[in-house]
């Protein structure tokens, strides 16, 4: 193993990374505000597929980045107005949402262009690649930093900037309020509920924007439920973070770390078990974390 | 005056839970508003407080004729409400709760925690209530949780306060500070409405007092023209007559607890060489501030913790090992501490709740299948026995007022017919009229040559029922008593975990 193998397992790592960290934001904030938002997966999905069919028409990536985040926004409208505002199951709505999508766009792409399977076209245009200048010539940073978009080191920004609302301005403390006790900050003034709908409408945005990255950063194409489980692995590293946006930050980087090691050792190993890697990762971190939080409960309890 | 409601009549369908009620109050005075549960006081002051509207009368504050649409409209007349249930948020600490609604900012958006601190200190000066502004509310006992509350509402600068069931939840060394600051609050000014069934209450703090029964307003009169006696009789219609209760001989060991020792997180343990035991025909009760590990106790006994070390016997055999069912068919019967918590499932219907523990009697299940027939009128005849007043069998267990689910649950926890009932506080927050009823299941209980621990944080209620007295401070046995060596002064002593001077009795 040498510096450059590492380094180039760092990079991967970071771009797995990103969609991932977005996607547990959006799902760290609506358990912020005590909803349980299974859609993730949809949310995501969208976005990778009108991203792309605007980018095929447009050749413009700034739209295409609008698209694939306006229709996460749309799915997560439609999550809160179903399950928010008229309290439908959560469970109910989450997979037949994700199912939903799934079929749609499927469906939707052989209406459009007649395909199956795939959409992949030379003309499409990806997102802009930073190699910073000065940085790029260090060798291992250079090679760690290398080839990513502006929307890898965005997310991070992102997650800081949840963390800055969320624990230090008036409005974030009463959006944390909802979840904490939404009679209670109700019996104080509080839109309670308006807080609620925007929130998931804010994580099916952040999920577009993740579900962006998939389909128009490394590769540039949409196929189908190219998401893979992306949606859920991202549930898994929000609770993993205890929905804490900066402890997210880790716990993302450590999903795309097993997401990064899968496919590298997809050489070594069969492909069909590396690429498990990541899940196995989720139910033994959420063991682990259950087992914690199990344990801590008890010590109070006695 | 500063505020009157006049002619208030709610209808709920065919229910009127307030008949033509007036209500008036001074600036400055402490007007108590007593009556059993179901009376319409909550009714009346939700309508005060904007939560429901009136089906026909109105409310003048300093004459002007108002309209309250939601509690936002009365907190801008400055009415605030101390709620039975807490509205607060738990993991935050003190001075956030405080401040909420109307945080103070930094640069426009962002929340200045030392100020909201430095507000609550201030707040806490001025109205002579310490609390320390970093806590965590959760962390904090019901006592002072109840304080931010009061601080919220004074935070909200109300004038008129309303005080909502306050001492339910209370033990009587907090209730003795809360009286204390209702009675500072109306010295500095404020205007105070009291909803209380305790009467001990009324006489210490009220200048005024209404009695309202079946939503009317029964009387009001000034607290020096009443008493106790008069006003339980006005609040329940009938004299409360004193108790006799017979001896008894006592038969058998029912429950033995020997040498119990439950050992904390920190070493310390939370009952230490705890021994007791209650005889079949005999109340035995345990006397103590809440806290010195009567919870705790329960739980060894009815199998929800398991036990360090020493031993449970029922009728001679060991529980210890067995699991909660087995403990209940071995005969040990148990109305819990916290109805909610532990005692039924809110969601659930009447006939769940009142089956749960029954389900394997032949009359309710048959090779695992339900006999709806028979349960149906299990529970009918339990809510008739009872006096549960209901809105029918499939209402929900949460729905019920609490004097009315505490009978319920009684009901279930006796018709058991084991040989031992473990009671926890199986009076509190219920009316007179409730309590004398529950009390009296008690005695029936102990009628029929059963066994009877109660455990009660309320000190009267053990020295009526009890023909044995254990006082358990700090997990241990402080001192035991007979019925007539018992006296107030005595028992107080060791609950504070004082030295008791005489001897120690039996």
């Amino acid at each position: 193993m040498n510096w450059e193998y590492i380094a180039s397992i760092v990079n991967s790592t970071l771009r797995m990374t990103t969609p991932i960290l977005l996607a547990a934001l959006g799902s760290a904030i609506c358990s912020k505000v005590g909803v349980f938002n299974i859609a993730l997966e949809a949310q995501m999905l969208i976005a990778t597929f009108f991203s792309i069919v605007v980018n095929y028409f447009t050749r413009n990536v700034y739209l295409s980045v609008l698209a694939g985040i306006f229709s996460g926004a749309l799915i997560g409208y439609i999550v809160a107005v179903l399950q928010v505002k008229y309290r439908a199951a959560d469970m109910v709505i989450g997979t037949s949402m994700n199912l939903l999508v799934s079929g749609a766009t499927s469906f939707l792409l052989y209406l459009i262009f007649g395909l199956r399977g795939k959409l992949v076209d030379s003309s499409l245009v990806s997102l802009p690649k930073i190699n910073l200048p000065l940085i790029r010539d260090i060798p291992f940073l250079g090679r760690m930093l290398e080839n990513l978009t502006i929307i890898d080191y965005l997310a991070y920004v992102i997650a800081i900037l949840m963390f800055i609302y969320l624990y230090k301005t008036v409005s974030g403390f009463r959006t944390l309020s909802v979840g904490i006790n939404k009679e209670a900050s109700e019996s104080l003034g509080t839109k309670a509920l308006r807080i609620q709908m925007s929130v998931v409408t804010l994580s099916g945005a952040l999920c577009g924007l993740g579900g962006v990255v998939l389909s128009m950063g490394q590769v540039t194409m949409f196929t189908e439920n190219m998401t893979s489980g992306r949606g859920f692995i991202a549930m898994a590293a929000a609770s993993l973070g205890v929905s804490h946006p900066l402890l997210t930050i880790v716990s993302s980087l450590f999903f795309g770390l097993c997401q990064s090691i899968g496919s590298a050792l997809q050489n070594v190993i069969k492909s069909q078990l590396t690429m498990t890697l990541p899940y196995i990762a989720t139910i033994l971190a959420l063991m682990l974390s259950g087992w914690r939080s199990l344990k801590s409960k008890n010590g109070r309890s006695i | 005056m500063l505020l009157e409601m006049k002619h208030i009549t709610k209808e709920y369908g065919t229910l009127r839970a307030n008949d033509d009620v007036d209500l008036s109050l001074r600036e400055g005075e402490i007007l108590a508003v007593v009556g059993e549960n179901g009376a319409g006081k909550s009714t009346l002051m939700k309508i005060l407080y904007g939560l429901e509207k009136p089906t026909e009368g109105d409310i003048y504050i300093n004459g002007e004729l108002q309209k309250f649409r939601s509690p936002h409209d009365a907190m801008a007349k400055k009415i605030g409400m101390v709620q039975q249930h807490f509205m607060l948020l738990q993991p935050c600490t003190v001075a956030e709760n405080i401040v909420y609604g109307h945080e103070p900012k930094k640069s426009g958006i962002f929340f200045d925690r030392k100020r909201a601190a430095a507000i609550t200190k201030e707040l806490c000066e001025k109205y002579g209530l310490s609390i320390d502004p970093s806590l965590i509310v959760s962390n904090c006992p019901v006592g002072l949780q109840q304080r931010v509350e009061i601080l919220k509402v004074l935070y909200q600068d109300a004038s008129i306060i309303i005080f909502d069931e306050p001492s339910a939840v209370l033990t009587p060394q907090e209730v003795g500070e809360l009286l204390k600051t209702i009675k500072k609050l109306a010295s500095m000014g404020k205007s105070i409405i009291i909803i209380t069934h305790k009467l001990s209450e009324v006489m210490e703090v009220a200048d005024r007092v209404m009695v309202m029964r079946q939503g009317k307003r029964i009387k009001e009169m000034a607290k020096s023209e009443t008493s106790i006696e008069e006003l339980s009789f006005l609040m329940v219609g009938r004299h409360i007559v004193e108790r006799k209760i017979p001896p008894q001989e006592t038969t058998g060991t029912v429950l033995d607890v020997q040498d119990l020792v439950l050992s904390g997180s920190d070493k310390k343990n939370i009952l230490d060489h705890f021994s007791i035991h209650v005889d079949a025909g005999e109340i035995v009760g345990i006397a103590g501030v809440s806290g010195n590990g009567q919870s705790e106790l329960i739980e060894c006994i009815t199998g929800l913790t398991q036990i360090t070390s020493g031993d449970i016997l029922i009728c001679g055999k060991t529980i210890v090992g067995k699991t909660v069912g087995e403990r209940r068919t071995a005969g040990c019967a148990c109305i819990p501490e916290d109805r909610y918590l532990w005692g039924c499932a809110k969601q659930a219907t009447l006939t769940e709740t009142s089956i749960m523990a029954h389900q394997r009697e032949p009359a309710i299940s048959r090779y695992g299948i339900l006999n709806t027939k028979g349960i149906q009128k299990f529970t009918s005849g339990l809510l008739e026995r009872y006096d549960v007043r209901s809105g029918g069998l499939s209402q929900k267990t949460g729905e019920l007022s609490g004097g009315n689910l505490q009978k319920m649950i009684v009901a279930r926890e006796i018709e058991l017919n084991s040989n031992l009932l473990i009671a926890a506080e199986p009076t509190r927050g219920v009316d007179i009229g409730a309590m004398e009823f529950i009390h009296s299941r008690l005695l029936d209980k102990r009628a029929k040559g059963d066994a009877v621990l109660l455990i009660s944080s309320e000190l009267t209620e053990i020295m009526t029922l009890s023909d044995r007295i254990y006082v358990i401070y700090d997990g241990k046995v402080a001192g035991e008593f007979r019925k007539q060596d018992a006296t107030e002064e005595s028992l107080g002593i060791l609950m504070m975990g004082g030295e008791s001077n005489e001897p120690k009795a039996v």
